[in-house]
């Protein structure tokens, strides 16, 4: 019952053609793109987990060689004897957080749902850019490639923060990291022109090749959130390109933007960073709340509620994100007044967040809710990402950021955001969409395992946090034992490692689920969830080329639960009874 | 299923990518591995001077005046190195002995038309021990790439900060009771070394490209032997005192004996840092007549 223009250049008939290097490495089609994306940046977010459990050793067990006798395939300047060294611990927290944000988080965000969901929601058959969004990806690899290299040089990774602040980015002297820092730098920028190109293709395939009736208020909110964020992809990287190529010149030809011996200003660095840094917070979490909606709606199978406050929310939150910077540098002596209105634009995105929060627990209220391994990372997302921005007003506000600023409880705040909000988004989204991209369902009772041990190791781990912060034990710090007044907190620093040993672990079943359900996992069919996206109207996984015909949208995203329909769901390409084989005119009816 | 196989074909292609890409990261070839296998070489390189026709040079280093009082250093909240003293430790920037000599001065050959242009065989590593919270020995002299042995012998932290002017310094962690190696490539006078978790552990390095160097014991005594017979600028440093140098002359199978004298009067004198030493520079042979 479906409407549909048929497609004039059939993608799917050379499909076979293309043989192996085109069709699986050199693809140009979007959904290999993504699954290149996700391989790749699942691998990195294996790395990131594995550096944060050997910080975690560190903290837990200081001093004590590493268990399993893994210090023996690290060489003496990493972990003589399996006992981790300062300045390596400095470049498994630089190198840890930079693996996470832009080489798991990003990718996993916008290359892999980027990719994947936006010329299927908005029933496109390929991006704008093909051949842009291939090198998109191939770009990632090399950047990633330069910045394990790293690890390899005399003096080791970078070790100065994935903030990379001046001085102590500017030179050597400081951290005993020379060309690790300077490949840090390089592969950033290489990796920023993988952003940059695949934001302009998600912009533009957005505005120009939308389906039929796909209005601007018709579009799912995964693709809306995806959309924004690739204006803030587009906007913020190349600030971040650009003073990561000031820096380099610092440290490579003696230029002195940000070295003070030269008359460079350090504090340039930090607004320059936290000019691109705090849009790159909502970079991270924008398209894991358009995921939880989607999942949420349909899992309870109600419209979302509020979903044009939902996509002003979002909006909103984008452009907020361009002005509160400065709540990164409460401490850096600006001056009170600025750091005042700073505040007051920090604590205004409070309103926006909550518009949010309020529309997904109004979207389960009275839902028939569907207790399955999607839902359960939704509302985990849900719930963790109030705790990590109710942490974020604290922060928000000078006088209590003065107390906090730099301390375990900004580690809590972050995490809460970054994992208990951005990662469980990610897994809602991989565990929603898994059928579409395979063609097989994962396993429920691993995917609840999984889910079930890492929501309570994860909260075990950093809600013990804020407390540690709150006593004042320093982020960054490699053995806070060396401060007498820390010395009564080892005994939960040692909790928070076993926590975060048994939430690294549990991520082996959700690898196992991934893998194992490729093969053996039940055949989805090609709407497995009831749900009313364009993406479900094509097969699972689609072909090359994604629709047979292109699809004619009737209506939004989230008609679940019509009144007066049989079925609880209805698709947005199903054309309405009364218009059924009179025209194919999209209607506007009902939710826009 | 067949899709299936080709997506396992690209996730293995993936990841061993990913490996080949880690393993092309090489292995590490760190400064000291390097410099080992060169000593081993220089070791085997024999001395270019003729003992039967060598001199040397002794002396003390006297000190007038009243010893400045050290500061003690409050160890209290490291236990383990508190525990390693006897009586209460002091700052070690001067240390005036009981026969009225100072301690800790390095004496070395700053110029020599005689030596000039002369390989010596790099000796074997020189030890830097961090036992009791404080360097031994505070002031020490090596040549160049010869190993330095750095030893923790307490057992818990120390970072070892090495901030030179001539070449690129290092700032190494010791976090347990183990030895690292370090070495520095090009000559220097001096190189100080800091402990930035224990304020006052503070050492000096001087590096020079031949052997002839000393530091001031217990007694105020030091001496270089075995150098060839001609004129040479010999230069005594001091923390906090500055320098002082001498001309002196060597004959074949004689000892020269040369007497520095610092006095409290120099507490502010400039003390160089980071001076590079260069053989080829003879004009302190007259100014320091």
């Amino acid at each position: 019952m479906s409407s549909a223009i048929p497609v004039g250049d059939s993608h799917s008939e050379d499909h076979h053609d293309l043989g192996f290097i085109r069709t699986y490495i050199f693809s140009t089609d979007h959904k290999m793109i993504a699954k290149q994306f996700l391989v790749t940046s699942l691998l990195f977010l294996a790395l990131g987990g594995m550096l944060a459990a050997m910080i975690r050793w560190q903290l837990g067990f200081p001093g004590q060689p590493l268990p399993f006798n893994l210090g023996a395939i690290l060489p003496d300047t990493m972990a003589p004897g399996g006992i981790i060294l300062p300045e390596f611990y400095n470049s498994l927290v630089t190198m840890h957080a930079t693996f996470m944000v832009f080489f798991a988080l990003m990718p996993l965000m916008a290359g892999v749902f980027g990719n994947l969901l936006i010329p299927l929601q908005i029933g496109a058959d390929d991006m704008a850019f093909p051949r842009i969004n291939m090198l998109s990806f191939w770009i990632t690899p090399v950047a990633g490639a330069i910045m394990l290299a790293s690890f390899f040089v005399e003096g080791g990774a970078a070790g100065a923060g994935w903030t990379s602040y001046a001085p102590l980015s500017t030179s050597g002297e400081w951290t005993g990291v020379y060309l690790g820092q300077i490949l840090w730098l390089v592969s950033l920028i290489v990796l920023g022109f993988s952003s940059i190109t695949g934001a302009l293709n998600y912009v533009t395939t957005v505005i120009a090749m939308r389906a039929p009736g796909m209005t601007w208020f018709r579009i799912p909110l995964a693709t809306w959130s995806l959309f924004v964020t690739a204006w803030l992809l587009l906007l913020a990287i190349p600030i971040l390109t650009g003073g990561l190529i000031l820096l380099l010149l610092d440290q490579t030809i003696g230029t002195a933007f940000f070295r003070p011996e030269g008359s460079g200003e350090p504090l340039m660095w930090q607004h320059i960073f936290w000019f691109f840094g705090h849009p790159e917070v909502y970079i991270l979490i924008l398209p894991a709340m358009g995921f939880v909606s989607e999942v949420i709606a349909n899992r309870s199978r109600k419209p979302v509620f509020g979903y044009h406050s939902m996509v002003v929310a979002i909006v909103a939150i984008a452009f907020l994100g361009w002005v509160v910077w400065g709540h990164h540098m409460f401490q850096s002596g600006m001056n009170p007044f600025l750091g005042m209105s700073f505040m007051a634009t920090t604590v205004v995105i409070a309103v926006p967040s909550a518009i949010k929060t309020f529309n997904w627990i109004g979207t389960l209220w009275k839902g028939d809710i569907h207790f399955d391994t999607p839902l359960l990372h939704a509302v985990s997302f849900v719930a963790l990402f109030v705790i990590g921005g109710l942490s974020g007003i604290f922060l928000a506000s000078a006088p209590v950021d003065i107390y906090l600023h730099d301390t375990y409880f900004i580690v809590a705040h972050l995490h809460y955001v970054l994992v208990g909000g951005s990662l469980f988004g990610i897994f809602a989204g991989i565990t929603f969409w898994y059928p579409k991209m395979f063609g097989r369902m994962m396993n429920e009772t691993l995917g609840k395992l999984h889910w079930g041990v890492s929501f309570i190791a994860y909260n075990l781990a950093f809600f013990p946090m804020h407390n540690l912060g709150v006593q004042g034990m320093m982020r960054r710090i490699y053995d806070p034992n060396q401060y007498e007044f820390l010395q009564s907190l080892q005994s939960t620093n040692t909790f928070i490692s076993k926590s975060v040993f048994v939430f690294v672990s549990v991520q082996v079943l959700f690898a196992i689920n991934f893998f194992w359900s490729m093969r053996k996992g039940k055949k989805a069919g090609d709407n497995p969830w009831d749900s009313n996206g364009l993406e479900w109207a094509c097969p699972s996984p689609p072909p090359h080329g994604n629709f047979a015909e292109i699809p004619i949208v009737h209506r939004g995203p989230y008609e679940y639960s019509y009144p007066g329909r049989e079925q609880d769901f209805w698709p947005q390409n199903e054309a309405p009874v009364e218009s059924f084989g009179a025209s194919t005119k999209p209607e506007h009816k009902p939710g826009e | 299923m067949l899709v299936l196989k080709k997506i396992e074909k690209l996730a293995a292609f993936t990841l061993v990518g990913s490996l080949l890409m880690v393993g092309c990261g090489g292995a590490d070839s760190s400064d000291s591995a390097g410099s080992s296998s060169a000593a081993s070489e220089a070791t085997a390189m024999e001395n270019p001077v003729d003992p039967s026709t060598a001199g040397n040079i002794v002396g003390s280093v006297a000190f007038e005046g009243s010893a400045p009082a050290m500061d003690a250093i409050d160890m209290s909240g490291e236990s383990v190195c508190a525990n390693k003293h006897s009586g209460t430790p002091m700052v070690q920037t001067v240390v005036v002995n009981d026969n009225g000599t100072l301690s800790n001065v390095f004496v070395y050959v700053k110029e020599g038309s005689a030596i000039d242009g002369m390989q010596f065989p790099t000796p074997s590593a020189a030890l830097l021990d961090q036992d009791g919270c404080v360097y031994s020995p505070h002031v020490m002299g090596v040549m160049v790439d010869q190993e330095i042995t750095i030893r923790n012998s307490d057992g818990l932290l120390h970072n070892i900060n090495a901030t030179p002017t001539e070449q690129r310094g290092f700032n190494s962690s010791q976090p347990v009771t183990m030895e690292t190696s370090q070495d520095f490539g090009t000559p220097e006078v001096m190189i100080p070394l800091r402990c930035d978790v224990h304020g006052w552990m503070t050492a000096y390095i001087g590096v020079l490209t031949h052997p002839y160097h000393s530091v001031s014991d217990g007694s105020g005594d030091f001496s270089l032997s075995t150098l060839p017979e001609g004129d040479y600028v010999v230069e005594a440093w001091h923390e906090q005192y500055g320098t002082q140098s001498q001309t002196v002359t060597v004959t074949a199978g004689g000892t020269a004996d040369v007497t520095f004298t610092f006095s409290a009067d120099m507490a502010n004198a400039v003390v160089p840092m980071g001076t590079p030493v260069d053989l080829h520079d003879h004009s302190l042979v007259t100014d320091q007549q």
